[in-house]
């Protein structure tokens, strides 16, 4: 009788361990997470000012954000932007993700694809500019910037800008770009306070 | 004055047994009867095992023991003239008090105090259970927000629906939550991931402030949180409970059920919640997207056999929590102005809307457990379990739709413990124990993982054993633990790194207690405890809630203007970073003497390479610029002591005082260290009203409780220095904080619980003053205040069938 109970017991015990030992058989996989393509991440900006007279002409600064994700945020490099008197210039962006090199992204073009989503603001030194004039449109965004591209609504987005400058020349001024993210955000009317910040740099101006 | 008739349900030790045959009647229950008010032992009190033909009566002293029982639960029916009557309570264990009330009024509720047996292993460590009564009492707050009432506990939180218990100044993954006898298998690290567990399907729930490391394992170097499941009561008669309830703070409605039944050899529960809550407001504006929404369901079942056990349970949790969206910014105005806001932004009108910022988490458990009695006083358990937590945190950004987190990860424990027979005097429980865990990432975020793929397997022994020696207990333990991890994990230019490593300890615990006389006793623990670098301390990188954390071994310093370089992994070999170990020594003093209860705990905590995260400045990303932290280790130091005294000042009121203080430093550096719970006390004193106007029962409390600002709080650097690069910091600069600590604030909670017969309704009032304030250990301290005044309306019905299903 005793030996018939223990030999139950045993025969419950082997059931359970056999029964994890089943489970305990799953895939043990060593994959590693499986590669992110980082959309959001802008590395590069370049701000380019091309002379509209003179194709030669041109001024190029750059911000460089070196790790994306990483720490480090991007970062203005040291040199300014230098304009000549009574001159008007183009002024164009180049915005990549160069995370991967073997894979670099041009985020401007995805910007161009969501324009409805997107607006370019400004801010400089007061009057430094004879068209547009005043300090720009951060702080009120009804102020005169000269857009030269629209979103399907009719609205700035800022890829594209022209500037005049006058015969007064100007010595470490200030010249700021904002890239705004406005998703369901964007209107006439909304301003460089409305969504996201995607980038904020701020150069050293001169116009000589 | 009748004779009126006392229930308590009573289990020993931890599990069920309960014979039908009479083969084995070689149980026993013994225990001493007082009186609730004034704690004088009750003489000649009938103790009558319900369903048996065993009763006793007590002798002079109180005391009572009934041998020769054939179940190791039992149902105990105490009577003795002159004492009320009740309906309560579950507990465990030989040797407690059962506290009678006397009968003043008639028929009323009392609440009977017995205390609980304490786990194999953790006798001499001061601990503290919050039983059935008062989680139900509370079941639309987090585990840590129930637990925080008790002395020496309290919660760190991120927001409103993220709370994590904090035992002693520590947290996290330094404190063990085991759930059903299972390591809670969850993304435990940092301050915003709370244990998905749902609180009302709990029985008790205990909480050990001592190093329980020798029992528990690794993680519970700072004390554990042991939730012990429905019990599964053998011939129970089929019973259950319905709850719903309101709350005003954030509209808030929920409904909860439980029911249970025990046969002969059969037993089974199932319980479900559902709880919603809206956007909640603080005194002076809304708590925009601070809203939550949550389900969870339990079942479980008994099979019992002459000397087998089989038990199996199952429960689900579904959470998808807010996190406050003003504690999201993107641009270095808007952080300035997050930082120093009289009013977050935004502040909406209030919605049950749950936007990003949020996580939403979904967490199984299963688990099978088979008990074997093989001897008389022998025992053999088997437990295996699996848990699968699935977790999506979103955040503001592009593609918000998109989790920045995506982890699904997979626990198995399987537990082998046995239970030897008494041995040279020596009670004891020796067990092995595997563990591992396998975390993926899900494809999809678009962005660095922020935590790497891992595998963990842990290998474990460990041997408790317990000498009594006249008013005397030694309790020692020893423990083996051998780790191995295997991690895989991307860089930021989706390079992919792997590192392996593994750790092999010791460690071991001492104990002791002394009945020091007949109203008195004094426990004392030396505990010694290591923990292995969680992952996500040494690994983690990137955005986590409002904020960047680096782990240790993600960033390196450098001379340039920001201080670290993200953009290379160390190898854990080739680093510094040491596992952490810690030696707790732990004293309680407890007294019990004409009506008043002094508990004293008095403890001290070394822990070397204690590993915290700190600020370290402020970073620009893509999604603006946002707080920066980093995982940094250094030798710590905690002193500090929990005092509570009840004392019943006549039979209907009685109050309970309590005080907590940590000292605690970075002693290495000498330095302060950060997020660390400050000096609180409070006063809870309760009125037991009897029988008034129709209702059978009637309980008042009021708690005032002050809780001071952190004086060992780090120095503040400003948000905004640290934006225009005034303030540079390198991870060798003494801590800073962002602000200053919250000022102390003071806070007043009423409750009124009323009962007419199955039904009983509640009404707690938190934050009753409206008072504005801010609670240090809150992350989002930063951004906005906590919710101001909170009507909590609760109403239950119970049932029970009269008959037992045979």
């Amino acid at each position: 009788m005793k030996t018939i109970e223990l030999f139950k017991n045993l025969r419950l015990l082997a059931l359970l361990f056999g029964a994890i030992t089943i489970v305990s058989c799953s895939d043990d996989d060593d994959a590693a997470p499986e590669e992110e393509n980082e959309l959001e991440v802008i590395t590069n900006v370049s701000l380019v000012f091309t002379n509209t007279a003179d194709a030669t002409d041109v001024v190029t600064v750059s911000a460089v954000d070196p790790d994306g994700e990483g720490i480090q945020g991007l970062q203005e490099d040291n040199t300014a932007i230098t304009l000549s008197l009574n001159a008007t210039y183009r002024l164009s962006f180049v915005i990549l993700n160069a995370l991967d090199l073997d894979d670099v992204e041009d985020i401007g073009e995805e910007i161009e694809e969501e324009d409805d989503e997107h607006q370019f603001f400004f801010s400089f030194t007061q009057d430094a500019f004879v068209n547009p004039t005043g300090d720009g449109n951060v702080d009120t965004a009804s102020d005169p910037i000269n857009y030269e591209d629209e979103d399907d609504n009719g609205n700035p987005l800022g890829l594209s800008t022209t500037w005049t400058t006058g015969a007064t020349p100007v010595a470490g001024g200030n010249f700021t770009a904002r890239l705004q993210h406005q998703p369901d955000v964007k209107t006439a009317t909304s301003g460089a306070n409305d969504g996201d910040t995607d980038f904020n740099l701020s150069f050293v101006l001169n116009i000589q | 004055m009748k004779l009126k008739l006392l229930v308590l349900y009573i289990l020993l030790g931890s599990s069920l047994w309960v014979s039908a045959q009479s083969v084995s009647c070689i149980y026993s229950v013994s225990g001493k009867v007082l009186d609730m008010d004034t704690n004088e032992p009750v003489p000649n009190a009938v103790v009558q095992v319900d369903g048996v033909e065993k009763y006793t009566t007590t002798d002079f002293n109180g005391n009572f023991k009934i041998d020769g029982l054939c179940s190791e639960t039992n149902t105990l029916i105490f009577s003795s003239i002159g004492y009320a009557d009740s309906r309560e309570e579950h507990d465990h264990g030989a040797d407690f008090r059962f506290y009678l009330k006397q009968e003043v009024t008639g028929l009323e509720e009392v609440t009977i105090e017995a205390e609980r047996a304490k786990q194999k292993g953790t006798k001499t460590i001061a601990q503290v259970t919050v039983g059935k009564t008062e989680i139900a009492n509370n079941s639309t707050q987090s585990l840590a927000a129930v637990l925080s009432k008790q002395q020496g506990v309290t919660f760190i939180s991120t927001g409103n629906n993220v709370q994590l218990p904090v035992i002693h100044g520590l947290y996290g993954n330094r404190i063990l939550v085991l759930n059903n006898s299972l390591k809670h298998g969850f993304q435990n690290w940092g301050t915003d991931h709370a244990p998905e567990i749902d609180i009302t399907s709990a029985n008790s729930i205990t909480v050990i402030k001592g190093a329980a490391g020798v029992r528990y394992g690794p993680e519970a170097l700072g004390g554990a949180i042991v939730v012990e499941p429905n019990p599964l009561l053998l011939n129970n008669p089929l019973n259950g409970k319905l709850g719903t309830g309101y709350e005003t703070n954030g509209r808030g409605y929920n409904a909860n059920f439980k029911i249970e039944q025990g046969t002969e050899n059969w037993s089974y529960y199932a319980n479900g919640k559902y709880i919603r809550v809206g956007d909640r407001q603080a005194p002076n504006y809304n708590l925009t997207n601070t809203g939550k929404e949550e389900s969870a369901f339990g079942l479980g079942a008994l099979y019992h056999l002459d000397k087998w056990d089989f038990k199996v349970h199952y429960s689900f949790v579904d959470q998808n929590l807010a996190v406050l969206r003003a504690s999201f910014v993107s641009s270095p105005e808007a952080i300035r102005r997050a930082f120093n806001a009289e009013t977050p932004e935004p502040a909406n009108s209030l919605s049950y809307s749950i936007n990003p910022p949020n996580q939403a988490t979904q967490h199984h458990l299963g688990k099978a457990e088979i008990n074997w009695w093989y001897s008389e006083t022998g025992k053999l358990t088997l437990i295996g379990g699996v848990q699968l937590n699935k977790r999506d945190e979103f955040d503001v950004r592009r593609n918000s739709e998109l989790p920045i987190i995506d982890l699904d990860l997979l626990t198995y424990d399987y537990q082998l413990e046995w239970k030897h027979p008494k041995w040279k005097g020596l009670d004891g429980l020796i067990g092995v124990q595997y563990f591992s865990q396998n975390n993926d990432n899900n494809p999809g975020t678009q962005t660095t993982p922020f935590i790497p793929n891992y595998n963990t397997d842990r290998f474990s022994a460990f041997a408790v054993e317990s000498l009594d020696f006249g008013k005397n207990t030694l309790e020692a333990g020893i423990r083996f633990d051998f780790e191995t991890n295997d991690v895989r994990g991307r860089e930021t230019n989706q390079d992919i790194f792997r590192d392996n490593y593994s750790f092999t300890n010791f460690t071991a615990s001492l104990g002791y207690v002394r009945q020091l006389s007949e109203n008195s006793i004094f426990r004392s623990n030396l505990g010694s405890a290591w923990r292995t670098p969680n992952v996500a301390e040494l690994f983690s990188f990137g955005q986590e809630g409002f904020r960047l954390i680096y782990g240790m071994l993600r960033y390196t310093e450098t001379d340039g203007p920001i201080p670290i370089d993200t953009s290379e992994v160390t190898l854990l070999e080739e680093s510094d970073v040491e596992p952490e170990r810690g030696v707790k020594f732990i004293n309680e003093l407890e007294i019990n003497k004409n009506g008043n209860s002094h508990n004293l705990t008095v403890y001290s905590h070394y822990i070397e390479n204690f590993i915290f995260d700190r600020p370290i400045g402020v970073s620009g990303t893509i999604r603006g610029p946002t707080t920066a932290f980093i995982y940094n280790q250094v030798d710590a130091l905690f002193l500090g002591m929990d005092y509570s005294w009840r004392r019943a000042w006549t039979k209907q009121i009685s109050g309970t005082f309590g005080i907590n203080y940590l000292w605690s430093r970075n002693i290495g550096d000498n330095e302060p260290l950060i997020n660390q719970p400050p000096i609180s006390t409070s006063y809870e004193l309760q009125w037991d009203q009897g029988k008034w106007w129709v209702f059978d029962s009637s309980k008042w409390s009021i708690r005032p409780s002050y809780t001071f600002e952190q004086f060992q709080a780090p120095r503040t650097v400003t948000i905004g220095s640290l934006i225009d690069g005034t303030s540079l910091l390198t991870p060798d600069a003494e801590i800073f904080d962002f602000t200053d600590p919250p000022e102390g604030y003071f806070l007043l909670d009423l409750s009124w619980n009323l009962s007419w017969n199955n039904l009983s309704a509640g009404i707690r009032v938190q934050n009753l003053l409206n008072t504005s304030y801010r609670d240090y250990l809150n992350e989002l301290r930063y951004f906005a205040d906590e919710p101001g005044r909170n009507l909590i309306f609760s109403l239950n019905y119970q049932f029970k069938s009269k008959k037992a299903m045979k």
